[in-house]
This record gives C-alpha cells, sequence and structure tokens, in this order.
C-alpha cells in the first residue's frame, strides 16, 4: 500500500499548512545560522570580543598552523576507523537480526533500542567504570583468575575508539538491517537451488544487494563520527584531542569566535569532501563490475 | 554433510554476533548499576560494601532535582513540537508531490548526518548574535529548539513508515461520504497514524531527554541530567552518578517497551 502521491500546489493550503513548519524551522534555526556561521568567519575577536569588520585574518590564521590541520587529521583517521570497524561487526549482527532471531525479535528490538535511547553521557561514563584499572573490566578478569589489569586502555586512543563505535554502531545495524530485510528471499533460495553454499550466497547475492545500506550506514557513521567530542574527553582523557574538542576549547578557554567558527567549517567541508570522494570512487569502481 | 557443518557454523556466528552484540551495549548499563550501590565514595572495585545511601543522597540533591525537573521540562516541550512537525513533514514527504520536493527532502533530512556538538555550535553563535540584537539570554526556551531542529527529523522517519503502510483510499472514502477535511484528519488520519505518531513521540521524549551536546551549547546556565553528570565526572565523581543514572534506565526502559509494543500492534493491524 505505497502512499499513493498526489500532486501538489504551494498555493494548497494543504502542502501548506503541512510544509511550511519544518520549513521555517529548518530554515531560521539550521540553514540561517549555519550562514551566520561562516560570516563570523570572516571578522576577528579584540581584547576577548568579537569585532564586526571584514577581514581574512581568521582564515590566515586556520591555514597558517599546522596543529590544526594535525587534529583534523587525526579526527578523520578515527573516524574512517570507526566506519570500518562498524561494518565489519555490524554487519553479521544485522544479519542475523533480519534473517536468524525471528522469535526473540520483540524482546531484541526493546533491549536494542533502550540502549541506543539511553542518554550517551552516562554511557559513556559507564565505559570509563568499566576500563579503569580498578574497574569493573579487570576485577571480573581477576574472579574467573587472570592476572591483575589486564585492561589498560582507558585514556588512550583505543578507549577513544571503543566509545565511539558503541555510541555509533547503532546506526550502521539500523542501516544495513533495513536493506537486508528488504532483499527477496527467494533470491537467495534461488541461489540454493542452483548448488551455491550458503557462504557463496551471502557472497554473491546478500552482500552486493546490502550495498546500499552497508554505504548509507558508512556515510552516516563518518559524518556523525568526525563531530565526536564526548568519547575523546571522557575516555581518551583529553589526551589526543579530536576537532570538537578543539572547536569547543576555541570558543570556551580563548572565546575567539570567529575562529571557532572557520574550524568547525572545515571540519564541516573536509568530511562532505571525503564523503564525496569516496562515493565517486565508489562509483566508478562498480560502474566499470 | 558439508553443507550441514556450514549451516550450523553461520549459525553460530549469527546467534553469537547477537548474543555478544547485546552483551557489548549492556556492559557500560549494568557497570553504572552496579556501581551505584557501592557503599564509599570511590568508583573502583572491591566496593567497601553495598548500601542504598546514594539514593537516599540523590533524593535529597537539590542540582539533581533541578536538573531533572530541567530534563522533563525541555523533554515534554521538544516531544510536542518534534512530532507535531515530524508528523506533517512525514505525511508530505510520503504522499505529495511538489516543487522543490527534493529541496524539501533535503532540508528536512539534513540534521539527521550533522554531528550534533556542531549543530550544537552553529545554534550557539545564532542565537548569542540574536540575543545580544533582541535582549534575551540562553536557556531552556533555545535549548527546545535546539532539540526540535535535531529530533524533528527522527520523527519524520518513523512515522514516515507508518503513512507509508497507509491506504490512501480510506481518506477518499471519507470525503465521498461527505467528510471535510478536517474531519477527515480527526476521524481517518490521525487515528490510523496514531501507533506510529505515539511511538515517535516516545522516541523523540527519550532523544531529548538525553540529550547532551545540544543542552550544552544551548542552555546557558541551566543544568539537565546529561550534563549535570559531563560536570560531575570532570569535577570528581562519586556514587551519585551512577545511582542517578539507574534511576533514570527505568522510565526509559518502560518507554520503550510501550513504543515497541504500540509499533507492534499497529504493524499487526496492517
Amino acid at each position: 500500500m505505497a502512499g499513493a502521491e498526489i500532486e501538489r500546489n504551494w498555493r494548497e493550503p494543504a502542502l501548506l499548512l503541512k510544509a511550511l513548519p519544518t520549513v521555517l524551522l529548518q530554515t531560521l534555526f539550521f540553514a540561517a545560522p549555519l550562514g551566520l556561521t561562516f560570516a563570523m568567519t570572516f571578522q576577528r575577536t579584540k581584547n576577548f570580543r568579537l569585532d564586526w569588520v571584514w577581514t581574512l585574518e581568521t582564515w590566515t590564521e586556520v591555514f597558517s598552523k599546522p596543529h590544526f590541520w594535525t587534529v583534523l587529521g587525526h579526527t578523520l583517521w578515527m573516524s574512517c576507523l570507526c566506519v570500518i570497524i562498524c561494518t565489519i561487526i555490524g554487519f553479521p549482527i544485522a544479519y542475523a537480526l533480519a534473517t536468524r532471531v525471528r522469535r526473540w525479535a520483540t524482546p531484541l528490538q526493546i533491549l536494542l533500542m533502550f540502549a541506543f535511547l539511553t542518554d550517551a553521557t552516562l554511557k559513556t561514563f559507564g565505559w570509563a567504570l568499566f576500563l579503569d584499572s580498578k574497574g569493573a573490566g579487570n576485577y571480573l578478569l581477576e574472579l574467573i583468575g587472570l592476572p591483575e589489569g589486564m585492561i589498560g586502555f582507558l585514556f588512550t586512543d583505543w578507549a577513544t575508539m571503543l566509545g565511539m563505535v558503541y555510541n555509533l554502531l547503532p546506526f550502521t545495524i539500523f542501516t544495513i538491517y533495513l536493506s537486508i530485510a528488504a532483499i527477496d528471499r527467494s533470491l537467495i533460495l534461488a541461489a540454493y537451488d542452483c548448488g551455491a553454499s550458503k557462504l557463496r550466497a551471502l557472497w554473491e547475492v546478500t552482500l552486493p544487494l546490502s550495498r546500499p545500506g552497508i554505504w548509507a550506514g558508512a556515510v552516516l557513521v563518518f559524518l556523525l563520527a568526525v563531530g565526536s567530542f564526548l568519547e575523546p574527553k571522557v575516555l581518551g582523557g583529553g589526551r589526543s584531542p579530536m576537532m570538537a574538542d578543539l572547536i569547543r576549547q576555541t570558543f570556551e578557554t580563548r572565546v575567539n569566535w570567529p575562529l571557532g567558527a572557520a574550524l568547525t567549517f572545515v571540519l564541516m567541508v573536509v568530511a562532505s569532501f571525503a564523503v564525496l570522494l569516496f562515493s565517486r570512487v565508489y562509483a566508478l569502481k562498480h560502474a566499470g563490475a | 554433510m558439508h553443507h550441514r557443518t556450514e549451516a550450523r557454523l553461520a549459525d553460530i556466528v549469527l546467534y553469537g554476533s547477537v548474543a555478544a552484540a547485546l552483551l557489548f551495549f549492556y556492559i557500560p548499563i549494568f557497570t553504572l548499576m552496579a556501581f551505584s550501590f557501592q557503599k564509599g565514595r570511590y568508583l573502583t572495585l572491591p566496593f567497601e560494601g553495598v548500601s542504598l545511601a546514594w539514593y537516599g543522597e540523590l533524593w535529597n540533591n537539590q542540582s539533581v532535582r533541578g536538573a531533572l525537573f530541567n530534563s522533563t521540562l525541555i523533554a515534554l516541550f521538544s516531544m510536542l513540537f518534534a512530532t507535531i512537525l515530524g508528523t506533517m513533514a512525514a505525511i508530505v514527504a510520503v504522499r505529495y508531490l511538489f516543487r522543490g520536493r527534493t529541496i524539501f527532502l533535503g532540508l528536512t533530512a539534513a540534521p539527521l548526518v550533522f554531528p550534533q556538538m556542531l549543530l550544537g555550535i552553529i545554534l550557539l553563535i545564532w542565537f548569542s548574535v540574536l540575543g545580544r540584537a533582541f535582549g534575551f539570554n540562553m536557556g531552556l526556551v533555545t535549548a527546545i529548539i535546539g532539540h526540535v531542529v535535531y529530533i524533528t527529523p527522527f520523527v519524520a522517519v518513523v512515522v514516515a513508515v507508518q503513512v507509508y503502510n497507509f491506504d490512501p483510499a480510506l481518506e477518499d472514502a471519507a470525503a465521498d461520504c461527505g467528510a471535510t477535511p478536517l474531519e477527515i484528519y480527526r476521524h481517518v488520519t490521525i487515528p490510523l497514524l496514531w501507533p506510529g505518531i505515539f511511538s515517535a513521540a516516545i522516541f523523540a521524549f527519550l532523544l531529548s531527554w538525553g540529550n547532551f551536546y545540544l543542552t550544552y551549547s544551548l542552555a546557558g546556565s541551566a543544568r539537565t541530567l546529561p550534563t549535570f553528570v559531563f560536570s560531575g565526572i570532570a569535577t570528581g565523581s562519586s556514587p551519585l552518578y551512577p545511582a542517578m543514572a539507574t534511576v533514570v534506565f527505568l522510565p526509559g526502559l518502560l518507554l520503550v517497551m510501550l513504543a515497541v509494543w504500540l509499533r507492534g500492534r499497529s504493524a499487526g493491524d496492517l
């Protein structure tokens, strides 16, 4: 019962009344602030106050300080790694949810949804308590007779990565799940009839057909990962900051708004560009195949 | 024979991955619950003893109550606005063809793929410039606006699924029977979309209730549960925070159960 699409004109109240509030909301509080942020990058600060003159000072600073670019590189690297890990561990989970555990679908849905919707600050804090050298993880490992202090990576990049994967994995699972659930079962059964093994059917039928979901999940996770702030702060101990942390500091401790705005823009543009670049490569690769 | 071992291996990997995923997702949640019963002040194991003292502390703590009140207030208003806007956007997105539809879809969905921290920052810039011009300060209202921008697309996606499964012939039938557009909405469209709208509203409430990034940038000096916990972690924490987390988990779990049950029921009807 796909919703039959009805031709509407903007002069009709049916469309105008329903679409206008969202258009206004996203224009006033998303598109316009984005524009203002861009305009802000061409201003400067004087004695911790905003000085509204058009200048390229901020951009000169951005391009002359290698520190910003190091942090940006680190952020992009962490985000790519996060996407790869999420995709590798998310695929079997999504596949199992779509094809196996039917009988426990409802309780599983509740448990996963609850874990996803629970406050990220609390969950990240929970990981810090688990990973601490005197935390729950080491305590449990010692209980089953393993040597002391096995888990010792809190306040390293690995802890940050764990937190990022933890907070973003639900997005991967969800997008891949949707694309696998939409696959026509008979295609897979046909592959079996032709004598394909399970693995072969997975590789040649399921995987190519779920590619849009894998791709959508990867893009979503990448774009959300570049904005990670809690994980490097709480789990990474702030030792190797990522862009969001750097931007926050620019606003809070340095009170340099134009610089913060410029760094926000750099991050957004570079992240979108990375996505575009990957989609070009992806499109070329599959156009040839 | 070979196929059978392969099938068994596949089952082990798949069921195993779901079990591992559940364990992974619940490690921090169970850790927090466990630490809330620590008698001593430090968040390390082994415990000095087991007690409910921190729950009592929680009950008597004024800032916790204030944070709880702010979180709930912000979440209720964000839920209300995001649900109304998101539902209307979902109907428009699924049902109508019009000029500028692509722009509408892009504008509606954009905050979904925008890091929250950055959304918080661009809105912070926007509200402080506007605030200086019109003489207002950031607080609960600006936080609510930020939450609505972020949550409306989520609601739209959840409701869109329901709209997609909805037979528009039912509305035509009502119109043929002489119902006015308003009556059709009241008696046909809204009742049929209700399960989707209701579960979307629950998601909206929880997304707003647990939101850290936007509140952190936009709430001014007002504290909510997530920002309260964040500042607690920064300044040396105590089992007060795990106790608070545990108290927060229960209504969350009940609401999710209600949402899933409603969606399951509506899927059965159609």
